[in-house]
């Protein structure tokens, strides 16, 4: 695939807004939020080193959406191309997790999949990864090599621009004048810089390089105190699940509009006591570490038996967003002590 | 199934029966053809107010109507259960495996049963007797909390029992009137020599404690886990496999049930909760 150079992202940016809508990472706080770019203002537009605060999955999966209508039919169309920029290699793994769920053959959704067909996807490397992100520990990188039209690399002088698909080969051949050759000791800066990248993330996370996998280290928690213990402070607010770029299950409700019934889709939890509660009151999950357990065994077993994958890209987001304390990394550190035997507590009693 | 999955069809409550106190069968007529195997379950939506899942108590024999039976057990149901005939509805589905029939073909198929649970069995007991010369026997055993409890009385104690090749036992849990059946819970009128389990599957439906446990009773007279069927009840929602409410372990109980062998289940904790 195509490899060139650009000094100044705006014409970038403003050729690919020409085509469609685009959103770009604007500073909120100490975090990235998606904007939607204006290139008569580009004010607001700053280069993102790390990943953006909210995940990719609103574009995908909206936070509410009719799903269908009565009388009906209700299909997905209309559905806009769009353009994002800015994701970094575990926005594009997620994406790809996502996939597999809601683009499966024979049970396709198709408002997610239409959305999809739709998304021009131009990522970035991450020069500096935040002290949450532990993407290396499941098999990231702050680089994208793949899942993307475009990619983006900063360096000294400007950006190097790849193309990964044949959309983007496309749009680096029609705005070809925009471009120029990649200089050849700027494909070192990358590489050193990627490195840099990596080398700090290994040093970050070297007490999470388990002898095990992650895998193996849940699926032999079942008897573990320590949900419990760490959902002791958990407010249930949600945000993990709601923050996290790979969970994706939706509550359907019904709705009476003026001149129709509506049939809504909804982001919802399994944090959420009544989650997994049927009409009559049984709830296998009604204690809070029980769920907490149900989030990490579907993330880390069932996923992984199903889809052959983690449902985890390491971003770290829920480690940022969680209001009770409870950090991922410590969950998998204490459990995987436990195991070894140190600080073992006594298994608890089945039940 | 529809483009959308999540756009129901158009259909018709077009007659009530009450069956017991708390439940209520309802005769469904789709716009559309609507073809399902017995076991799966579809979504019933009431246009406006909510969706709940149900396996169609009828057989999937009858392509002009569809028979569901409900207990009043939440705000849809309850809902539902104040409706009259002419209420529209809506269907989704149908989702998910059905009873796997033909790999019953030659043996005896022993149906355990409890409560509302008699529904999806119904459906299965239906399609069984219409081929009823390709099953050794068909032997039921059901139980209900109280002779009033007990739902489809009419064929139940009359022209089901009259069928050459059935076996059918009932009991209750407290007894009143004329009752003079057997008392008890219904693993108390199962009996190993009810089958030859050699050659024999276990169909299970009921509320999570019954079938917890029939099943562990089923295992003590001999039956291999894989030949134990169980209807896994969970909050199944979207009938995809993607909203996530009704996993069970790896499973999706909406795609890869409702029916589940006890052997496909059993290395989960509280399958029964």
């Amino acid at each position: 695939m195509e490899t060139l150079f650009i000094n100044d992202l705006k014409p970038l940016l403003d050729a690919v807004a020409k085509q469609m809508d685009l959103y770009v990472p604007k500073k909120s706080g100490d975090y990235y939020v998606f904007s939607r770019y204006d290139k008569e203002s580009d004010k607001g537009f700053e280069f993102n080193n790390i990943r953006m605060c909210t995940p990719i999955k609103e574009f995908l999966l909206p936070v509410c959406e009719l799903a269908a209508m009565t009388p009906g039919p209700f299909e997905a169309k209309d559905i806009k191309p769009f353009a994002v920029f800015g994701l970094k290699d575990c926005d594009l793994r997620s994406i790809a997790i996502l996939d597999t769920v809601f683009a499966e053959e024979e049970f396709k959704d198709p408002f997610y999949t239409a959305r999809r067909d739709k998304m021009f996807i131009i990522s970035s490397d991450c020069s500096d990864p935040a002290e949450s992100c532990l993407c290396n520990i499941f098999d990231g990188r702050p680089f994208a090599e793949s899942g993307f039209d475009l990619n983006v690399s900063k360096v000294a002088d400007g950006f190097i621009v790849e193309a990964g698909s044949q959309n983007g080969e496309d749009f680096v051949k029609k705005y070809s004048q925009l471009f120029t050759s990649v200089p050849k000791a700027v494909m070192a800066e990358r590489d050193q810089s990627r490195a840099q990248a990596q080398k700090q993330l290994q040093e970050n996370n070297a007490e999470l390089a388990f002898d095990r996998s992650v895998k193996d280290i849940v699926e032999g928690s079942w008897e573990s105190e320590v949900f419990d213990a760490e959902a002791k402070n958990c407010i249930e607010c949600q945000a993990c699940t709601r923050i996290c770029p790979t969970c994706h299950c939706f509550y359907l409700y019904d709705t009476k509009q003026k001149d129709y019934f509506a049939k809504m889709k909804m982001w919802d939890s399994c944090m959420r006591m009544a989650y997994a509660a049927v009409a009559g009151g049984a709830n296998p999950n009604k204690v809070l570490g029980d769920r907490l357990k149900h989030r990490l065994m579907h993330k880390f077993v069932y996923f992984v038996d199903r889809y052959g994958t983690n449902m985890c890209v390491g971003c770290g987001r829920c480690v940022d967003a969680e209001a009770g304390g409870i950090d991922l990394r410590e969950v998998l550190k204490k459990l995987s002590q436990e195991q070894k035997g140190e600080g073992k507590k006594k298994a608890r009693v089945a039940k | 199934m529809n483009q959308n999955p999540y756009q129901p069809i158009n259909g018709e409550i077009t007659d009530i029966i009450d069956e017991s106190p708390t439940i209520k069968s309802f005769v469904v007529v789709t716009e559309q053809p609507f073809k399902f195997e017995t076991g799966q379950f579809v979504e019933l939506t009431l246009p406006g107010e909510g969706e709940a899942p149900f396996t169609p108590s009828s057989s999937p024999g009858d392509t002009e109507k569809m028979e569901i039976t409900i207990m009043k057990a939440g705000r849809v149901t309850a809902m539902l259960h104040d409706c009259k005939e002419g209420q529209k509805v809506g269907i989704r589905g149908p989702f998910g495996n059905g009873y796997p029939v033909d790999d019953f073909v030659g043996k005896e198929v022993y149906i355990v049963g409890g409560g509302v649970g008699l529904a999806p069995i119904r459906s299965l007991f239906l399609t069984l007797v219409d081929r009823i010369k390709d099953f050794k026997s068909v032997v039921c055993r059901y139980g209900a909390r109280t002779p009033d409890d007990l739902i489809y009385k009419k064929t139940l104690f009359g022209s089901w029992q009259k069928i050459k090749g059935v076996d059918i036992k009932l009991t209750v849990d407290e007894a009143n009137g004329q009752w003079k059946d057997n008392v008890g819970v219904v693993t108390t009128i199962l009996s190993a020599k009810d089958v030859n389990i050699k050659n024999a599957v276990a169909v299970v439906c009921g509320p999570p404690i019954m079938m917890k446990f029939a099943t562990f009773k089923l295992l003590e007279f001999g039956f291999e886990p894989k030949d134990i069927y169980l209807s896994m009840e969970k909050n199944m929602s979207c009938g995809i496999g993607k909203c996530g409410h009704c996993m069970l372990g790896k499973y999706y109980v909406c795609k890869d049930g409702p029916v589940f062998t006890y052997e496909q289940v059993k290395q989960y904790p509280k399958i029964w909760d």
